[in-house]
């Protein structure tokens, strides 16, 4: 199924021929509806023209000076409400600017002087007296043994002249050159609030000595893209390959294209978190790549010259495509296309794999390196830690189920009475508790009968008012509460520990009172619950009975004293 | 309009009120076309776009409408399916001067018909080609082409063109539909 709605574009009078970089998509009425504008180069006697359109109509055409090199829409300033955005077109030398379609602002850019030596051979070059082919020769030679780079364009164009055409060129010559003038190699805007980046992709051409040398290429390049996520550089070649450098000019993947490249363009699709590549092939496809998996493909049925992906009218994800016969189209990404691996269905290519790095292995880190220089050396000891350790894990797990084992305590049913649950609360200060016991009967369907609650206590510790309860029938999400009196019971010589439990807060196996629940017929209880029994406030311990601990311990104590 | 309000009371609806879904792309004139809608003293002199949903309450041809007016835009459309079970009758509105997205709302209508909330269900679709005063509009038909309505078989649909700033059309195309809602089955009642 597609991803891309196509739009249907009058044919009849479209017809583009431009660049890559003389395509915007801008908010020119500042109505959050985006135009693009095109710098057409124009066709036959046509001139260049720049072209603006709504959607897919054109709705404005303005005749340009010269051929385009650049198209950029810009705003001057972030104050809201904003200013009405200009358009920057950027000819050879020079950079016009447009407000309203209209000129605004035109800017030279700044010339350099000539070289000594040229000025000096042109002036001779200008003289007629030195018209004739031998003294042009050694004028020319002159003119060859300074820098090609440093020449104007003028000399250039000379000496690319056979002799009787520079002749000639020199008959009707009628200014001689005395600046160079720089030429714009592409355009693009600074925004003043983002972090500069450094984007020096210089990769402009092999022998070009200014600018940082990126990373070289084995073909010539066609096209190249700056992933603006991570500052990767996706460049396409004529040896059909699709590359990935990373911004230090690291060669990080490269994949073989099945046809010729003819251009490519970055779609970032962000509700869904991902930057494709578009590519188009001479075939007429265009595929999107995600990294290196291919994601999608468009058939366009012509050969593309020119794509761009943005914001067009109101629709954000439109993608633009100029083809070679100068038809505009327009695909709209559909709200619901999903660009995962999983809905594409589509595996890495066979050559993805081809040769570049397989895996990606991180650095062994300076802890890595540390923990296994001590792995080494203390082989022994670590192995009896662990050893160790383990056993005592063993051990716990063994005491855990022991306590489990000896207090059989499961608070839920199993079997077939798993509907049933069982929960106890004590109130109460001492040595008189309220327990109550709350049998809960959570099936929706069945009801018990033949219940009995049935306490398991020491009778030296704990007197239950009644040990034995028989339960009524319990209805199908029924509750039953059954309120006990536990007295703690305590022997005439009182242990004075009993006095600090609240402080020391533990009652130890003494204070354990077993609930058991059993039902007619079966010999082992369905539910078993171990109630510990908080500790009786001392202030309420029997008076009496303290006293005679009290007389005890002093007896005792004497007892002790006279023995020593 | 006595004869009809006592049919609809006889109908047993006389106060049960029809719910309509005002669907559209954002910027098509939902919201405009409802407060085109209201009494006169009620109206808002501007709209501003639509977050999440919101209700109006109107009457016609006897019918008593209940209108959920749901956010057009891009990242709130996945909402819409939230509201077909309960709807008895659907309003979507292009922007017939918006010739590029006219595809998308093709799109987002077959996505609507084809809903299970929705397929099959006979549940009257108006669709109002707004903005019909604007430069280049595209006239009705070419709107009901340009989103294939023909290919429509399970709904009743009417398509008008309209103008929700000065309100013409919208009348037409709701009288249809009070119609369609009082002449159809009753409005089956989902929970």
């Amino acid at each position: 199924m597609t991803r891309w709605l196509d739009v249907e574009v009058g044919t009849d009078d479209i017809d583009l021929i431009t660049l890559p970089s003389n395509l915007a998509l801008v908010d020119l009425q500042n109505d959050n509806e985006f135009k693009l504008v095109v710098g057409d180069l124009g066709r036959g006697e046509e001139g260049p023209k720049l072209k603006v359109f709504k959607g897919a109509m054109q709705i404005s055409d303005t005749i340009l000076p010269d051929l385009p090199l650049g198209v950029v829409g810009f705003s001057i300033n972030e104050s809201m409400p904003r200013s009405v955005p200009l358009i920057a077109v950027a000819y050879s030398s020079c950079v016009y600017m447009y407000r309203n379609l209209k000129i605004f602002y035109k800017y030279y850019l700044p010339s350099s002087e000539l070289n000594m030596c040229e000025i000096e051979v042109w002036k001779q070059l200008t003289n007629p007296s030195y018209h004739n082919i031998e003294s042009l020769q050694s004028l020319t030679d002159s003119l060859g043994a300074i820098p090609h780079k440093l020449l104007s364009p003028q000399s250039q164009n000379l000496l690319d002249l056979t002799p009787d055409q520079q002749l000639e060129y020199l008959e009707n010559i009628t200014d001689v050159p005395s600046k160079k003038n720089a030429e714009i190699v592409c355009i693009t805007t600074l925004k003043l609030h983002s972090i500069e980046r450094e984007k020096s992709v210089c990769i402009l051409k092999r022998d070009w000595p200014e600018g940082r040398i990126l990373f070289n290429t084995d073909e010539h390049i066609i096209a190249v893209e700056v992933v603006t996520a991570d500052n990767s550089v996706m460049v396409i070649c004529a040896d059909n390959t699709l590359a990935c450098y990373s911004k230090k000019g690291k060669k990080q993947w490269c994949l073989t294209l099945e046809h010729r490249p003819v251009a490519m363009t970055l779609v970032p699709v962000l509700h869904l978190g991902v930057t494709l590549t578009a590519v188009a092939l001479a075939t007429g496809h265009v595929h999107l790549y995600d990294g290196k998996a291919r994601r999608d493909t468009i058939f366009v049925r012509d050969l593309v010259s020119v794509m761009k992906f943005g914001q067009l009218g109101q629709e954000e994800h439109v993608l633009i495509i100029v083809t070679g016969g100068g038809n505009l189209m327009l695909k709209i990404l559909k709200r619901t296309a999903d660009f995962s691996a999983h809905a594409a269905g589509v595996q890495l290519s066979p050559h993805a794999a081809g040769g570049q790095r397989p895996w990606l292995i991180p650095k062994k880190s300076k802890l890595f390196l540390e923990q296994s220089v001590r792995e080494r050396e203390n082989a022994v000891s670590m192995h009896q830690t662990f050893q160790h350790e383990l056993n005592r894990l063993r051990l716990l797990a063994a005491k855990t189920l022991l306590e489990a084992h000896v207090k059989s305590d499961n608070s839920i049913g199993i079997g077939p009475m798993d509907s049933l649950r069982l929960t106890a609360e004590v109130e109460g200060l001492g040595p008189v508790f309220r327990v109550t016991l709350i049998i809960e009967n959570t099936s929706k369907e069945k009801a018990v009968i033949g219940l009995a609650i049935l306490f398991h206590v020491h009778t030296i510790n704990y007197k239950v008012s009644n040990p034995y309860i028989k339960v009524p029938l319990l209805s199908p999400g029924g509750k039953l509460k059954f309120p006990t009196k536990i007295e703690e019971v305590f022997d005439d010589q009182i242990n004075p520990d009993v006095l600090f439990r609240p402080v020391t807060g533990q009652g130890g196996e003494r204070s354990l009172v077993k609930v058991l629940l059993v039902k007619e017929g079966k010999t082992t209880p369905i539910l078993a619950a171990t109630v510990q029994m908080p500790p009786t406030d001392p202030m309420m311990l029997p008076f009496d009975k303290m006293q005679a601990a009290a007389g005890l311990e002093s007896n005792e104590d004497s007892n002790w004293f006279t023995k020593t | 309009m006595g004869l009809l309000d006592k049919l609809s009371v006889w109908l047993g609806r006389g106060k049960a009120e029809v719910t309509v879904l005002v669907l559209g792309l954002d910027n098509s004139g939902k919201s405009t076309l409802l407060n085109a809608l209201r009494a006169p003293e009620q109206r808002v002199a501007h709209t501003t776009p639509t977050v999440a949903q919101q209700q109006e309450h109107f009457q016609s041809g006897g019918v008593s409408f209940s209108a959920w007016d749901v956010s057009g835009a891009p990242r709130h459309r996945a909402l819409w399916e939230r509201h077909y079970r309960r709807a008895h009758a659907v309003i979507f509105v292009v922007d017939s001067a918006d010739h590029l997205r006219l595809v998308v709302a093709r799109e987002e209508m077959e996505l609507l018909l084809a809903h299970p909330d929705m397929f099959g269900r006979r549940v009257p679709l108006l669709i109002f080609a707004n903005k019909s005063d604007a430069a280049h509009a595209l006239a009705p038909m070419q709107v009901a082409a340009a989103l294939c309505l023909e290919r429509i078989t399970d709904k009743p649909w009417h398509i008008c063109a309209s103008c929700a700033l000065s309100g013409a059309g919208i009348a037409d195309g709701v009288t249809w539909l009070a119609r369609q809602l009082r002449d159809g089955l009753v409005p089956t009642q989902h929970t």
